[in-house]
């Protein structure tokens, strides 16, 4: 076991470094400029000459490779440089935006929890019976309605008509509510139908079939043997889904006013913000591996035969 | 993977105790009723409320801190935090700072506070120590004298840019959360992209704000606004596209008014290209656009035809009519250029009259006017092929290969002729895009940028302006509209075409 982090950990590590290098490679090569977005060229009467000054001010006139250099010598001690936008360091920005992420994160995974279990539960419990016509139609639904238009038929029924859940910034408990719902359910619809063929699956093993001639409580077979490993295929699609869920709600965070991290990237997209997006890049790519790893563990627990396999080894 | 199942833990008891929210809050509201309170709704979120780095302007906008000098309704300077302002030689100015203004923290304003905030924005924002190009900045009893390293006569208007605006030099982060201005609202508590809430200065000197509480929100979805407004959320919405502001004029709760912006949608033609460097083409070009039809059809009403570069009630506005689609007139441009009809297509040597447009989509009208001259010009022969691009700055200073591409830009953010036509027909303006290189406009260029007096400074624009489009270096299309809508029970509240001083001291409801 302990090999085995140990092997993990050498391997993110090394993906980490091709990561960083890759995207700082990819961002530089890019078109756009920072010192454009930096001066307002736009609103700000600026001649090139001034533009060139700053450039090469900032060390853009170097070898890609002295840049890259350069930076990775401050990251390693954890310096993500700051912001050419607001001047601020880029992980005080990255993390008062992360709370909020998180907050999003967690609020559209009970959803899908509250939701995709018990309905892909049911499902295959009661395959065929109307239960799991309804969980067919709301997968249907679920997974080809873009979450932007959910998310202005929920506001519209919630907000505009009803008055009963605000939906602009983060005001308690309350505005969780609706940003929620909208990434969650369509998530759900995908949750619950994967569930519900894990379940079929397992039900239809042998042992499973042995345990209920056996006497076995129906409740137990379903509960403390079928969902139990059943829940293998959804906690690997958990762990995507979590790194998804961290970047991919910015449709989400624009329409709610929601302050993640999603739009916080997207802007330094907008604006070559490149210790920004470099420091982002990196650090997704640390959560979705840490994610992984865990998943990973997690098997053991779910799974009493790669627990055996191991002791045998 | 700890995080998130606390998260998921808290977001389990959160969404419990939402159930008795309610009834708290509506308490609260009762206590609230006799406060005055408004909520604005503004388009683009911030991060920061640090003046002279918020690219959006939030804190002028919001009525947390204030310029020296202000463009009014009038679109004329307008002396503000300072009281009078004058040259005393090419490079140096004298600005006195208005008797009688405090911070929010009861400090008096002096030139000694409005130094330190010059000097801590230059220091900190790149674009402003290039705009400003200051020398020395030094105080002389009440007033400020400002230096520059070169004349700039622009200087007044430069002051009304945001950047400028005067705070309580303090340490980053709290200038960041919570700066002290001179503004009719102090920042109680600011939530980073979400909102800004705000509690009226009592101090202010130019007289008591109506309003007690205002919040100043944020939300870049339009559709979001709307429902925002209809839904109560929000008193005022900035911003509106045409399709919602039709909807939403049903409402008779609402009222939505637009004014024209200080904004220009134009064509830029490249002097590179063989084709477009001929003037006759241009002119051809110029007079295929149906101005009437991209305001009305197009942008739904919600622009107005342009003449020139400039929104036409600046002082320094050509004021010319806005030229008149006609194709036939474009044809015999074009037979004077050399080009000759050979079954339905105009062609030059035998070789047809193709050309490459660049647009780009951030602004969703701006392809659409693309599409409009392919097909007007299809009608008269000329083939036009549109390549949309993600990032139009960077790709035109890139490629030679383009004949004219699409743009919008503030020509006069800040009241003074000389900004844009120094940005776009100087040959090293930052946005000379077409590569201008007219040694008529150089000369009369440098011509304004020696003059001081405002009244000369704009005849000698207009002269600039007027040359410019005889030659047609770039084709002016169209001045979108700023659309705001409210609910009715708002007071004194009128759309303005500055878009810096949103919130006031009279802004109430009822």
């Amino acid at each position: 076991m302990i090999r085995y982090l140990l092997s993990k950990i050498i391997q993110i590590i090394v993906v980490l470094l091709c990561l960083s290098f890759l995207s700082f490679v990819f961002i530089k090569l890019a078109p756009g400029d920072p010192v454009k977005a930096m001066l307002d060229i736009d609103e700000v009467l600026i001649t090139e000459a001034e533009i060139e000054d700053i450039r090469s001010e900032m060390g853009f006139d170097q070898p890609i490779f002295v840049q890259y250099g350069m930076w990775l010598k401050q990251a390693i001690k954890l310096d993500f440089g700051e912001s050419y936008l607001t001047n601020r360091p880029v992980l005080s920005e990255i993390q008062d935006r992360l709370q909020a992420s998180l907050e999003l994160m967690g609020g559209g995974m009970l959803v899908v929890i509250l939701i995709s279990i018990p309905l892909g539960v049911c499902s295959a419990v009661y395959q065929s019976k109307w239960i799991d016509h309804l969980g067919r139609i709301f997968s249907f639904f679920g997974a080809s309605i873009p979450s932007f238009w959910l998310g202005l038929l929920l506001i519209y029924f919630f907000s505009v008509k009803l008055k009963v859940l605000p939906f602009i910034g983060n005001n308690g408990a309350e505005s969780l509510i609706l940003p929620s719902l909208t990434l969650g359910l369509a998530m759900s619809a995908v949750y619950a139908r994967l569930l519900r063929a894990a379940m079929l699956e397992t039900m239809n093993k042998p042992y499973i079939k042995a345990l209920r001639m056996k006497g076995i409580r129906e409740k137990s077979l379903i509960f403390k043997y079928s969902l139990r490993e059943s829940m293998i295929p959804v906690v690997t699609m958990f762990g995507m889904s979590l790194g998804n869920l961290l970047a991919g709600a910015i449709v989400v965070e624009i329409l709610f006013s929601w302050p993640g991290l999603g739009k916080m990237v997207v802007e330094a997209i907008m604006n070559r913000d490149y210790p920004l997006i470099q420091a982002y890049i990196l650090l997704s790519g640390i959560f979705v591996m840490s994610i992984n790893l865990i998943v990973d563990l997690s098997y053991y627990l779910l799974d009493p035969k790669l627990r055996r396999k191991e002791q045998r080894a | 993977m700890k995080a998130t199942f606390l998260s998921i833990f808290i977001g389990i008891v959160l969404m419990l105790s939402a159930c008795s929210n309610s009834s708290t809050n509506s308490k609260e509201a009762a206590n609230e009723a006799q406060e005055k309170s408004l909520t604005f709704l503004f388009n683009f979120p911030t991060s920061t409320l640090d003046p002279h780095q918020d690219d959006n302007s939030t804190t002028v906008r919001a009525g947390i801190t204030e310029t020296l000098v202000k463009l009014n309704e009038d679109l004329e300077l307008e002396p503000w935090l300072a009281s009078e302002w004058k040259a005393i030689d090419e490079l140096t100015w004298s600005f006195t700072v208005q008797e009688g203004v405090l911070f929010q923290d009861g400090t008096t304003l002096d030139a000694e506070a409005v130094k330190q905030s010059f000097e801590r924005g230059i220091n900190v924002s790149e674009s402003m120590k290039a705009a400003l190009k200051l020398e020395s900045i030094s105080t002389d009893g009440n007033s400020v004298i400002f230096k520059t390293t070169q004349p700039l006569p622009a200087f007044p208007s430069e002051l009304t840019h945001p950047h400028t605006s005067i705070v309580k030099v303090e340490d980053d982060e709290k200038l960041r959360t919570a700066p002290i201005g001179t503004g009719p609202f102090v920042v109680d508590t600011f939530d980073s992209e979400v909102k800004v809430e705000l509690t009226k200065n009592t101090s202010y000197w130019n007289g008591e704000p109506k309003l007690d509480k205002v919040t100043f929100g944020f939300n870049s979805d339009a559709n979001a606004r709307a429902m925002a407004l209809q839904s109560g959320e929000a008193d005022i919405i900035y911003y509106l596209p045409s399709e919602l502001a039709t909807s939403l004029k049903s409402d008779k709760n609402i009222v939505v008014e637009s004014v024209s912006s200080l904004r220009t949608h134009f064509i830029s033609y490249n002097m590179n290209s063989s084709e477009v460097a001929d003037e006759n083409v241009r002119q051809a070009l110029d007079s295929l656009f149906d101005r009437e039809a991209v305001a009305n059809d197009l942008m739904g009403g919600m622009a107005v035809p342009a003449g020139g570069p400039f929104n036409p009630d600046f002082p320094f506005s050509m004021k010319a009519d806005p030229v008149k689609y006609d194709p036939s007139h474009a044809k015999k441009l074009l037979e004077e250029a050399g080009y000759k009809e050979d079954n339905g297509v105009m062609k030059k040597n035998g070789e047809p009259l193709q050309l490459e447009m660049i647009t780009y989509q951030s602004r969703p009208e701006l392809p659409l006017i693309a599409q409009m001259l392919q097909s007007n010009a299809k009608e008269i022969g000329v083939e036009i092929n549109i390549k949309s691009v993600e990032n139009i700055d960077e790709y035109l200073s890139t490629n030679e290969e383009w004949d004219i591409a699409t743009y919008s830009n503030l020509t006069a953010p800040r009241g003074d002729v000389g900004y844009f036509l120094n940005s776009a027909y100087s040959l090293d303006g930052a946005l000379n895009i077409g590569e201008i290189n007219d040694p008529e406009i150089n000369e009369i260029l440098t011509e304004l940028n020696k003059t001081t007096d405002v009244e000369k400074r704009n005849d000698v624009g207009k002269q600039v302006e007027n040359m410019t489009q005889q030659k047609i270096y770039q084709s002016y299309i169209v001045h979108p509209m700023i659309t705001v809508a409210m609910n009715k029970d708002v007071k004194n509240y009128s759309v303005s075409k500055q878009e810096y001083y949103l919130i006031t001291n009279q802004l109430d409801v009822e």
